[in-house]
Order: structure tokens, then C-alpha cells, then sequence
């Protein structure tokens, strides 16, 4: 008799404790979440690559050992310091890594008449100053951290080399938001090809378009590539509307071949 | 732990128990549905008394349920006493689906329905079959409880 | 230490002076229609009015033109520009256009022509202008009968369509539906053909029986469809012209949802028997019908890829519906829908590069395309209730039909055809007399 109660109180107490334990794990303690921060993402622009010729860049990084002291004091002259934006500085870029996008919104022309007036008397005081070149050079190694770039597929008039000539970055900017504003997509073209009409321009001072050449012309009457007919056609369309086109006012030597390239995969890969 | 959480957490685990019993009385409120299948009777004609003649599916399914299966034995039970009347099996189907694929849907329907029958003696001459896919709802309703009703094989007498 | 500073001056320097080019790429461009002027073509003296029925046509230059515009503008490619800012007349706008002014309204092409209307004949020239550039892209000239001056425009839009975005136009073509009407109970069904804008609605079938997914032969002469003559579901064929009627082999059993072979030879449709739907093909010669699908499953919805080789299909073989691939012999299948939700009604873009489908997700209903391969899932339109879309013969535009949803009595029940374009845009419902469903696209009649 009391053996069988002894058991059944065993057995009663094991119930009960396993249903006390079991209770408590039904209803937890909300689980202390850490709070969320918040993370901007922002997004690391690709440095501007500075395509040196190769024997430059040997040269460079030998003074670049030795002079690092000096490079750091021979630094930003007092007019470079009063303009923050960096694109006031000539330097060459890479034109296919911009920092800003520059949306449909066409610039306030003024404006942007200021930017490259200033520039340009910025590039005239460079030019004729080795020391500063040499500075500027060093600055622009700082900041790179890209490699050379190598294009060898394209022709040698399409290596984008001197920072000297051509147009500055807001320049830039400035003719392609134009250009982007005359292009008509032809809405026809096939996924998946190369779309890339390369036009070459010879311009009047005042921007107007004095000869284009369609560079691969022959690809126009190719059997299967009747599109890029269409796409080069309305790229030159793009080119006669525009005009006259956004050019700087000055250094018409640095700028008069113009060589526009027309891709219009981006666009339609989206 | 405290006796006055452990008793609060055994009253939740007793007014939780009442509430699931609460649900189980609600289930006749949506007595018409069982899963998917219409169960109603609604929609549902005669044979002969206490003969439907029809039965209803679940979506995109063809298989039968219990209660189709006691509604074929009765159809198969007067079909045998009256020997020498054909039928027509009409599969059906909602329309929640894509034309064509409802089309076969609805035959494979009516398939079952017949196989059925025959599994009960009923000669396959006797039942011809045809699918009219979603383009003949009784309920022309867009709502479950119309495509419940439309999901459906239907025999009928032959002329 | 400045002699290797002036040494990298010269560097520079030599540079320079061997390249001056300035290179800047342009990756944008805007998608705005490109506006377009159509000038009324001109009609020359001695043209007779058209009479077309019991109508009669004036001015038959100014209708064609109106056609044009109408085909452009729904296409979402070109922007017609109003005619009342046209300083040219049509006459000598044809002959010898002045760019200025047009250039003036802000056009970038501009079509000119001119017809010359007698009792048995249509004659008709066109050109197509490069306004900024002020010279001439196409210049075409055709003949026809008067009573197919609607045929002129498309074609006359076809050309400006290629000529201008290096694409095969789809101006020139018909669209078949099911004309509908009547309770949702018991809808009232038709056969109907019209041009692609609408025009020209003919009844082929009187309404007596239910017909259902018709679809042009590539010739377009024929067209084949499912009719409940009799009461038996069966594949008919139908001859446009003659309206001859003659049912699809003789099967024992339904036969349904249709489809030519691209050269036009055979039928390939589904045969479904004691609850089973295989895929068969019928040689419309020889009459040979041959088995393709093999399988306890439901196949069904078959489309032949344009080359013949493949053909796509619905299947629920995995338990639910989705699109399967096969050798057009029926070997080598392949699943090619692996997403969330059910697939059907696939076919085949007349380009080959990709299967337009209807997918069924949580209730709601999607129009897309993907790659042959399965991937590539784009959805282009979501609906409470849409499907079976068809190709444009270029491949660009997809028409399919819409339900909207009714309340408990039956009550705002209406079928409607729509169309879209590959890319997503240009969401447009096409009008017709009455409800339809069912449309299927004919290839170019020009070919």
C-alpha cells in the first residue's frame, strides 16, 4: 500500500514538474532584439583612373619613393583650395566612371558657363608650369588606386590619354546631358548586341558640326545588321539637332575632333 | 520564476484551450466548404428522390470525396433500376484557371465520375462524356463559394 | 630631379600633339515617341470617289493618312503631329519638301504620297523624309483594288515602322476572336475577324454553338478553332474565303485547343480520353495523326517554336500546371517553369527568342515571356483575370483577352482584348463591338 503511493506520488511529481517546466517555455520573454541601425549605403565611387603612358608611370612611382615629402608641400596651391569641387582640377578621367549622374534635367546654362570659364583660366595657369604638372601628377596618383588601363581594341585615336586636352569633367557632363536630350531611341533594336555607333566629329568653334565620319561604316550594309543602320542614323540625327553643340568658349584646339560614341545597350538592358 | 507569473502563464494556457474549442463550433458557419469542396445543396438538382446528380471538387482536382462517392453509389443504384436510360456526364470547371487547360480539367472530371459509376455496374455504353471546361458556371459569381459551386460534374439524361 | 619632371612634361606633351581627340560616350538617349508628320496624301486629278458598300469615300488621301497616324500613335513608337501646324501642302510636299518648315513644328520624319483612284484601280506612292538630315529614306510605289485603301496605309505604316526602327512592321495584318455576348451562364459565342485596328469586323460563325481559341494558319488563309457542333467538342478548320467548315480528323473523343505548324501542314492540338490529355498532330494532306505526348497527365496548350524543331506545351505531369519543352517528335521533354504559381497557355515568339505565358500567383493572374530555356521570367501585366496572350508577327506586341469581375449576381461581367508591348509599356484595350476573348494574330498579309 505504501509502496504504491510512494510510486504514485513519484510518478504525480515527475507530471507536475514536467508540465511546470514545460509551461514557462510556452510563454518566453520577448527575445531582447539588438536595435537596428541604420547603415547608409554609400556607394564607393570608382577613383578616376589616370591613364599614364607606361614609361611615365615607371618614372613616377621612382619619384614618387624619393620626393613623398616634397610632393606634400608642393601641394594644392592656395587657388586650388578656395574651389572644393574636384572637377575643377583638369585632371584626365575615365570617362566611363563618372561620380555624378547627371539626369534629364538639362544644367542651368549660366552656370555652367561660370564652371568652365574658371576652369579654363585654372588649365592656363597649369599648362605652362612643370612644377605644378608634376604636383598635380602626384595628387592624382595619391588618388588613384586603379591600375593602368589598357584598351588595345580600339583604334589609337580613341585612347583617352592627356589630361591637357579635351574637356574638363563638368564639360563633359554638360555636352552629354545636351546629346542626351536630341537622341531618339529607336525603340526596334535587338537585345544582346553590340550597339555601339562611334561617330567622329571635326566642330566649329562655335559648336556647330563642320564633318562627321561614321567610324565601321561598312557595318551599315551588312546582311543581319540592318539595325545598326537605324541606330547610326539616329545618332547622327541626335548630332544635327543639337547642334550648335555645348563646347567650352575657349581652347578650341583642345576639343574640335570630337569623337561621340553612341551606346545604346544601357539603355536598353535596363 | 515567481507564483504569480507561473500562475498567469497557466491561465493563458486554459483561456487558450476555451478559445480553440470556440473555433471548433464556428466551423459550421462555413458549413458549404469542406476544404475546397462545395458542400452545400445549393445548385444541387434530382435525379429522382434523394438521388443528386451531381457532385463537386476541390481546385484543380479531380479526385472524389466521400460524400461524392455516396451520391454516385445512389446514381449508380437508380441507374441500374432504370436500364435503359443513357446519360451524359458533363465536367466542369471554375474560372480561376487558363481556358484550355479547364477544358481537360473538366473531362478528367467527368472521367472519374464515370469510372465510378462503372465501378458499380454501370455499362460505359450507357455514359457519354463531355467537357464544357469554365464556359458553363451555375454561379456566376466571381467568389469562392460561386467557383466552389461551378467546380462540379454533372449527369444528366441523355435525349 | 627637374630634368625627370621635364622628361614626363614631354611625355605628355608628345602625346598630345599625336592625338587631339576628345572622345565622349553617350549611354542615354530619351523614349519618347518620335515625332512624325503624315502629310494627307495627295490625290490626283481625275480620281473617282470609292465607293466601299454603301459608303462612299472622298478624299481617300486624307482617310489614308488618318490611318497611318491612328497605327503609329497606338504602336507608343512615333508621335503623330497635328495636321492643322502643316504649312506644306500635300502636293508639293511630296514632290519637294521644305525641310524648314517642318523642321518649324518639330518633326524628324515626315510621309508624303500621293493616289490616283479609277473604277478597277488604286495606285499609290509614298515617301518617307529624314527631316533633319533633308533627304529622302524610301520612296515606294503599289497598286491594289480602291476597296483595299485600308491595306495601303498598313502597308505604307509597315514600311516607315521598319525603316525607322530596323524592325518587321505589324501595321498589314488580322486579328480572329471570340465575339461574346449574352449572360455569363450562357454566353452567346462567335467567330470574328478584323483588321488589327479594329476595322472591318466580319462574323464567321452564327452564334448557334459555342466555339472557342481560334488561330490563324501562316498563310492566313485558313483558321483552325474547338466548336461544340452537336454537341462534341472537336478541332474544325474553317476557310476564310469560301467559309467552309470541316472538323479535324476523326477522333473519338474531344479534341481541342489548336494550333498550325509553322509551314502550315499540319494541325497539332490535344486529344483527351478517359480523363487523359495527350498532344496530337494531324498532317492536313495525308491525314496521318500521330501521336506526341505520352503521358497520364494533362498535355495540352501545344505551340510549335517558328523553326518547326520544338514544340512548347502546358502539362501538370509534376502534380500542377507548368510549361514544358520538347522535340517535335515528342522526345527529349523538358520542364522549363520552376517558379511559385502555375504556368499555361505557352506559344512561341514568330523571332524564336522567346515563350510568352500566363502565370497564376495567389490569385492574381500575370502576362510574360521567357527565354525557350526557362529563364529570363519577365512579367509584363497583372490582372484579376487575364491569359492566353498571341504574338504580333514581329514579335513585339502581345495581345491577349481580360475578364473583370462580376458581383454575386452575375452582374459587371465583360471580356475584353488587350494589347502590350515586350517591354512592358504601352498598355492598350482594343475595341470591339462586342466582349471578346480568344484573339490570335495573323502573320503579315503583304508576305
Amino acid at each position: 500500500m505504501t509502496r504504491s503511493i510512494a510510486l504514485s506520488l513519484v510518478f504525480h511529481s515527475v507530471m507536475i514538474i514536467l508540465t511546470a517546466i514545460s509551461l514557462p517555455f510556452m510563454m518566453r520573454d520577448p527575445v531582447d532584439l539588438p536595435p537596428i541601425l541604420s547603415v547608409d549605403l554609400i556607394q564607393i565611387t570608382d577613383t578616376t583612373n589616370i591613364p599614364f603612358a607606361a614609361k611615365a608611370a615607371k618614372t613616377l612611382e621612382k619619384i614618387k619613393k624619393e620626393e613623398e615629402k616634397r610632393v606634400v608641400s608642393e601641394q594644392a596651391p592656395p587657388t586650388q583650395k578656395k574651389k572644393e569641387k574636384p572637377d575643377r582640377i583638369p585632371l584626365p578621367e575615365d570617362l566611363n566612371k563618372e561620380k555624378k549622374e547627371i539626369v534629364k534635367k538639362k544644367q542651368n546654362p549660366e552656370e555652367i558657363k561660370d564652371e568652365i570659364r574658371q576652369a579654363s583660366e585654372f588649365e592656363k595657369e597649369e599648362l605652362f608650369d612643370p612644377e605644378q604638372i608634376a604636383a598635380l601628377i602626384d595628387k592624382a596618383k595619391e588618388e588613384t588606386a586603379e591600375t593602368l588601363k589598357k584598351d588595345k581594341k580600339l583604334t589609337q585615336s580613341s585612347k583617352k590619354t592627356s589630361f591637357a586636352t579635351g574637356l574638363t569633367l563638368s564639360q563633359e557632363d554638360a555636352l552629354k546631358a545636351q546629346i542626351f536630350g536630341c537622341w531618339s531611341l529607336p525603340l526596334g533594336l535587338p537585345y544582346h548586341k553590340n550597339l555601339l555607333v562611334r561617330i567622329k566629329l571635326r566642330l566649329k568653334p562655335d559648336g556647330t558640326v563642320l564633318r562627321s565620319e561614321i567610324l565601321d561604316h561598312a557595318r551599315m550594309n551588312q546582311p543581319g545588321q540592318g539595325f545598326y543602320k537605324v541606330l547610326a542614323e539616329s545618332a547622327l540625327r541626335a548630332i544635327r539637332i543639337c547642334q550648335p553643340l555645348r563646347v567650352p568658349p575657349t581652347g578650341y584646339e583642345k576639343w574640335k575632333d570630337l569623337q561621340l560614341n553612341f551606346d545604346a545597350n544601357e539603355m536598353l538592358k535596363g | 520564476m515567481t507564483l504569480g507569473t507561473n500562475l498567469k502563464r497557466f491561465l493563458i494556457v486554459i483561456l487558450a484551450g476555451l478559445a480553440l474549442t470556440a473555433c471548433a463550433s464556428q466551423g459550421k458557419k462555413g458549413a458549404k466548404l469542406a476544404g475546397d469542396v462545395y458542400t452545400g445543396s445549393e445548385t444541387v438538382e434530382y435525379l429522382a428522390t434523394g438521388v443528386k446528380d451531381r457532385v463537386f471538387f476541390a481546385t484543380n482536382k479531380s479526385t472524389l470525396t466521400t460524400a461524392s462517392r455516396d451520391t454516385l453509389r445512389k446514381q449508380a443504384a437508380w441507374m441500374r433500376k432504370k436500364s435503359k436510360l443513357k446519360f451524359t456526364i458533363e465536367g466542369h470547371a471554375d474560372e480561376r484557371g487558363t481556358r484550355e487547360y479547364n477544358l481537360a480539367l473538366g473531362e478528367r472530371r467527368a472521367n472519374a465520375v464515370k469510372d465510378y459509376l462503372m465501378t458499380y455496374g454501370i455499362s460505359g455504353s450507357r455514359l457519354n462524356v463531355i467537357s464544357y471546361g469554365k464556359e458553363r458556371p451555375v454561379n456566376s459569381g466571381s467568389n469562392p463559394l460561386a467557383w466552389s459551386q461551378n467546380r462540379r460534374s454533372v449527369t444528366v439524361k441523355a435525349e | 630631379m627637374k630634368k625627370i619632371l621635364l622628361f614626363i612634361f614631354y611625355l605628355f606633351v608628345f602625346n598630345n600633339s599625336a592625338k587631339a581627340l576628345v572622345e565622349v560616350d553617350i549611354t542615354r538617349g530619351n523614349l519618347d515617341p518620335l515625332p512624325i508628320a503624315v502629310s494627307p496624301l495627295y490625290v490626283e486629278s481625275g480620281s473617282i470617289d470609292i465607293k466601299q458598300g454603301d459608303k462612299v469615300i472622298k478624299n481617300v488621301g486624307e482617310k489614308i493618312s488618318e490611318v497611318i497616324e491612328v497605327n503609329f500613335k497606338r504602336s507608343g513608337l512615333f508621335n503623330p503631329l497635328k495636321k492643322d501646324s502643316f504649312v506644306q501642302k500635300p502636293d508639293i510636299a511630296h514632290v519637294k519638301p521644305r525641310f524648314e518648315d517642318w523642321r518649324l513644328i518639330k518633326a524628324q520624319a515626315l510621309v508624303t504620297g500621293k493616289v490616283k483612284v479609277s473604277e478597277d484601280k488604286l495606285r499609290v506612292e509614298f515617301r518617307l523624309w529624314d527631316v533633319v538630315a533633308a533627304k529622302e529614306m524610301v520612296a515606294l510605289a503599289f497598286s491594289t483594288t480602291p476597296n483595299n485603301w485600308r491595306r495601303v496605309a498598313h502597308i505604307i505604316s509597315d514600311k516607315v515602322y521598319q525603316r525607322l526602327t530596323g524592325e518587321e512592321g505589324y501595321f498589314d495584318t488580322r486579328i480572329i476572336y471570340v465575339a461574346e455576348s449574352g449572360p455569363k451562364t450562357q454566353r452567346y459565342k462567335k467567330l470574328a475577324i478584323m483588321d488589327q485596328d479594329g476595322a472591318n469586323i466580319k462574323y464567321l460563325t452564327l452564334g448557334n454553338e459555342l466555339v472557342l481559341t481560334p488561330r490563324f494558319s501562316p498563310k492566313n488563309q485558313l483558321v483552325t478553332y474547338l466548336s461544340y457542333f452537336r454537341n462534341l467538342p472537336r478541332v474544325y478548320l474553317l476557310d476564310i474565303e469560301t467559309g467552309v467548315q470541316e472538323v479535324v480528323g476523326d477522333f473519338p473523343g474531344m479534341t481541342f485547343a489548336p494550333r498550325f505548324s509553322p509551314d502550315g501542314k499540319k494541325i497539332i492540338m490535344s486529344f483527351a480520353k478517359d480523363g487523359n490529355s495527350d498532344i496530337y498532330t494531324m498532317d492536313l494532306q495525308n491525314r496521318v495523326v500521330e501521336k506526341i505526348t505520352d503521358h497520364t497527365s494533362i498535355d495540352t496548350s501545344p505551340s510549335y517554336s517558328p523553326d518547326g524543331k520544338y514544340i512548347c506545351f502546358n502539362s501538370d505531369r509534376s502534380g500542377l500546371q507548368q510549361i514544358y519543352v520538347m522535340r517535335a517528335d515528342g522526345s527529349n521533354v523538358k520542364r522549363i517553369t520552376f517558379g511559385k504559381g502555375l504556368y499555361g497557355t505557352p506559344v512561341w515568339s514568330p523571332r524564336g527568342d522567346l515563350i510568352a505565358f500566363t502565370k497564376v500567383h495567389k490569385g492574381r493572374f500575370y502576362i510574360g515571356v521567357m527565354r525557350p530555356d526557362g529563364s529570363g521570367e519577365r512579367l509584363l501585366t497583372e490582372n484579376f483575370y487575364q491569359e492566353a496572350p498571341s504574338w504580333s508577327p514581329n514579335g513585339r506586341v502581345l495581345i491577349f483577352y481580360r475578364e473583370t469581375k462580376s458581383d454575386s449576381e452575375g452582374k459587371g461581367f465583360s471580356a475584353k482584348l488587350w494589347s502590350i508591348d515586350l517591354t512592358g509599356y504601352n498598355e492598350r484595350l482594343i475595341k470591339t463591338e462586342t466582349d471578346g476573348s480568344d484573339p490570335s494574330w495573323s502573320s503579315l498579309l503583304s508576305k
